[in-house]
């Protein structure tokens, strides 16, 4: 997907170990792919903004940085709530294209192979001539 | 405070990856994409 992975909670690595040979080995051919960090006590959580002082937990934050390690997009969830992997690798190619193409903007729902706007003053007003909502589904 | 548009904040982590316990830091990335995703707790959904 054009990105390096780091997964993290507040368990050890020894725990990552048990949970990567005991069942995600057997939903992930291998296990998976990326290291699953130790984040004890919450310290880089904390830093993150997703540490939760009574759960003593990292809630599910995801930050997308980019090679300069700027945060380029970031999403916090309620833990009974699980993320949209697909969603997260949309983002991934929409923050690479505008990288590539820094005078285009990706609009809604945009994804590979669909049209990006270049935004202009010329395009205040008008943007509703160049694109439709329904390519934002 | 973890802002877009400012810089990820720097961090050292024991990390498990492939049978081994090894280190991981998050300037070793520079020059790649990071997808970061921190997670409640292990065995549970991602």
């Amino acid at each position: 997907m054009g990105a390096e992975v780091l997964a993290i909670s507040v368990d050890s690595p020894y725990s990552h170990k048990m949970w990567q040979e005991g069942e995600l080995s057997k939903m992930v051919p291998g296990g998976v792919p990326y290291p699953m960090l130790s984040d004890p006590g919450g310290k880089i959580g904390r830093i993150y903004g997703v540490y939760d002082e009574d759960a003593g937990v990292d809630i599910r934050g995801r930050f997308l940085i980019d090679p300069e390690g700027v945060v380029q997009a970031m999403e916090v969830l309620a833990p009974a709530i699980g993320r949209n992997v697909v969603e997260m690798i949309r983002q991934v190619k929409a923050c690479q294209h505008v990288r590539a193409n820094p005078d285009e903007a990706t609009p809604a729902g945009w994804e590979p192979g669909k049209k990006a706007l270049t935004p202009q003053p010329g395009l205040a007003g008008k943007v509703c001539e160049i694109w439709a909502p329904e390519e934002a589904f | 405070m973890v802002q877009v548009g400012k810089p990820a904040p720097v961090f050292e982590a024991a990390a498990y990856l492939n049978g081994e316990i090894t280190r991981v830091k998050l300037e070793d990335f520079r020059g790649k994409w990071v997808l970061l995703y921190f997670y409640p707790g292990d065995f549970t959904f991602v």
